[in-house]
């Protein structure tokens, strides 16, 4: 068996790649947490009555949002897959 | 003069000694084994250092006791204090940590080589060492020649040991060898002048040999064989101490101010604690006497009570040193000073890059990462006065209308003598340090590195762009066609939200506000966009301006769609890709053109 060979055996026997993919999973999830929590906080303060320029401005901030949150879902379907 | 003569003389006493005595011969080729040893293990645990150590080394160094703790267990593990004192100045050079946490590692380090004294005195001696010497150097060469990291580095620290241990065999048996033909012994000189001497002899030892480990580990084979007295290995021991500085202050050379400043510490730490191991000598050597008998070290065992009196006599040192700590940064701030008192130097040279960064990747790569931050804080500033704004109005809360009115100068910045002063020179050196590092770098790492390369290059664009835009807005602004002024204006208010939101980006920790923000600017990006906008359309249509202006409306434009592009991309670069927990995934979390386009239409 070659060294090459040797070390793959070692990383999938104790699996570092998982934990690897594991850590960037976590990172990734507490980023979608983040991002849901501000998209409630901004679903929150549209329901109040502001400026015209305001509404538009959180409106445009909210899109961005779900834009975020959707790509961030497809990075993590990825990682479990 | 003096290092001209040394390095000859040196050779001269050692081809004399080899002449006059086979035996001196043999402990010589021990002492060089060792020091070759060191070497070796130094590079194998450089192999691993390529961010657990980094890693480590940053959580536990933002307390004092935490430095020191840190400091104790590295020397102990790597037996090599020039190894952490190099990788703690290397640290302070590219920014990582502080003086006083250098310092706290350097004292911590001087407490670890103890651990060496222990293991020689305590195993060392005992033990055919030379036994476990051979298969350790077979094992490691075979490894050696693998190409894996892990395995090579391995392979290098087995080695390292074998020849350590093999070094450590050819001392002891020199030394007995010695012992028949010459009595080292009858040259002991007792009381003051002998501690003086002796000394003046350890220190000179260390220098020559570059390693205070190598010379406590001399001492004790001379000491176990009995061609040294007991007090003048312990004045050996003392001047061995003092003599290991200079390890530090010939790698703090390349270094930053910082580092210079840490090898001073070093100096007075190990200076001042030598002397007052010499005044209080005769009380020390007493405790030392009590803590053997304590420990059931028998009264002759001179080399363990050595190893004794050489963990006491630093950590009294250190525990003398901990109430200053805060004193000596102070004193060291106040009296080493570097080119950084001069602002103007600063800004137009490169302040993190130095030759004792390059020792580990991450430090190399944390240094490029913070001189592209400085690369920026200065395009910032020329990007400003380019478009006539005041810096300190854009970061204000003033409204961005206001921020045009109040102009920078009334003078024309010129843009080309800033470039030349405070990017160009910085950006080469960027470069140039880049594909220094790159050498030791990892794909993974060299990956990384392009990417700070790239938005460096960003940055200077950026400048450039400007360049090319200060042009018509200095025409145009006080032109009596009031659409082409208001356009021009529309420029740059759509640039000083730019900056204003890379600066809040800058001083952001949290991620998910990062990529809003930056997906915020994107979206601006577009919306200020004239060409895609249809604004510049709905001019040259009702006349409103003339062709002339149109096509320089048009040019300009496109150069401040670049401006924010270019820095948009630096930013996610240098604020997000290479020092978060989301690494690699800026790009990926930031809208699309389409997804821009899709807001722009539903907020229409």
């Amino acid at each position: 068996m070659g060294v090459k060979k040797f070390i793959e055996l070692v990383t999938e026997t104790l699996g570092l790649d998982e934990m690897k993919k594991s850590s960037k999973k976590k990172s990734v999830k507490n980023l979608l947490k983040k991002l849901n929590s501000k998209k409630d906080a901004i679903s929150k303060r549209l329901k109040a009555k502001l400026s015209k320029k305001k509404t538009k401005e959180l409106n445009e901030e909210m899109e961005i949002i779900q834009f975020q949150i959707k790509k961030g879902e497809v990075i993590l379907k990825k990682l479990n897959s | 003069m003096l290092r001209r003569i040394f390095l000859p003389a040196i050779l001269i006493i050692l081809g004399y000694g080899f002449w006059v005595s086979p035996d001196f011969k043999e402990i010589a080729a021990g002492v060089a084994i060792f020091l070759f040893g060191m070497i070796t293990l130094e590079e194998g645990f450089k192999a691993f250092s390529g961010g657990t150590l980094e890693k480590i080394l940053k959580k536990s160094t933002d307390k004092l006791y935490k430095s020191i703790g840190f400091g104790f267990v590295a020397t102990a593990i790597m037996q090599s204090s020039s190894l952490v004192s190099v990788l703690t100045i290397s640290f302070i050079g590219a920014g990582l940590i502080g003086l006083t946490q250098g310092i706290g590692i350097i004292l911590g380090a001087n407490i670890g080589t103890t651990t060496g004294a222990w293991l020689m005195a305590g195993f060392g001696l005992k033990v055919k060492i030379s036994a476990y010497a051979m298969p350790m150097l077979a094992f490691g060469v075979i490894l050696i020649f693998q190409k894996a990291k892990s395995i090579k580095g391995i392979g290098y620290i087995l080695a390292g040991l074998g020849f350590l241990f093999l070094g450590i065999h050819y001392m002891k048996d020199g030394f007995e060898a010695f012992k028949e033909t010459i009595d080292l012994a009858s040259f002991a000189v007792d009381g003051f002048k002998g501690l003086l001497i002796f000394i003046g002899i350890g220190i000179l030892a260390t220098v020559v040999m570059q390693s205070s480990h190598a010379t406590i580990v001399l001492i004790l084979a001379a000491l176990s064989v009995g061609q040294i007295t007991y007090d003048n290995a312990l004045a050996l021991t003392i001047g061995a101490n003092i003599g290991t500085t200079i390890t530090a202050v010939l790698g703090s050379l390349s270094s930053n101010i910082d580092g210079k400043r840490l090898a001073g510490a070093h100096l007075i730490f190990n200076v001042v604690t030598a002397l007052v191991a010499i005044v209080l000598m005769n009380q020390i050597i007493s405790v030392v006497d009590v803590i053997s008998d304590f420990i059931g070290i028998a009264n002759d065992n001179h080399t363990l009570k050595l190893a004794v009196f050489d963990s006491l006599f630093k950590v009294m040192g250190v525990i003398m040193f901990i109430p200053f700590v805060d004193k000596l940064v102070k004193f060291l701030e106040s009296n080493l000073k570097g080119k950084e008192k001069q602002e103007v130097e600063s800004y137009e040279s490169v302040q993190y890059l130095n030759d004792s960064v390059l020792e580990l990747p991450a430090t190399a790569m944390a240094a490029i990462v913070r001189e592209t931050k400085h690369l920026y804080i200065n395009a910032f500033e020329i990007i400003a006065h380019g478009l006539n704004l005041k810096r300190t109005n854009i970061l204000s809360e003033m409204e961005l209308e206001d921020v045009i009115k109040e102009g920078y100068s009334k003078n024309i910045v010129d843009i080309d003598d800033f470039y030349e002063h405070r990017i160009k020179g910085v950006y080469g050196e960027i470069i140039d340090f880049a594909t220094q590092a790159q050498s030791k770098m990892s794909p993974e790492d060299i990956e990384d590195l392009y990417a700070l390369k790239i938005a460096s290059r960003d940055i200077v664009d950026a400048v450039k762009d400007t360049k090319h835009l200060q042009k018509n807005l200095v025409k145009y602004k006080n032109n009596l066609n009031n659409h082409i002024q208001e356009q021009y204006d529309g420029i740059r208010i759509g640039l000083a939200e730019l900056l204003r939101g890379i600066d809040v980006v800058s001083k952001m920790s949290e991620e998910d506000e990062i990529i809003v923000l930056l997906s915020k600017m994107k979206v601006n990006m577009q919306r200020y966009d004239i060409l895609a906008n249809g604004t510049l359309d709905n001019l040259i249509r009702n006349n409103l301006i003339t062709n002339e202006m149109a096509t320089s409306l048009m040019n300009d434009s496109a150069y401040a769609y670049e401006i924010s592009k270019h820095f948009i991309a630096m930013a996610e670069i240098i604020f997000i890709d290479v020092s978060s927990d989301i690494k690699n995934l800026g790009e990926d979390m930031l809208i699309s053109d389409e997804e821009v386009d899709k807001i722009l239409e539903k907020g229409d």
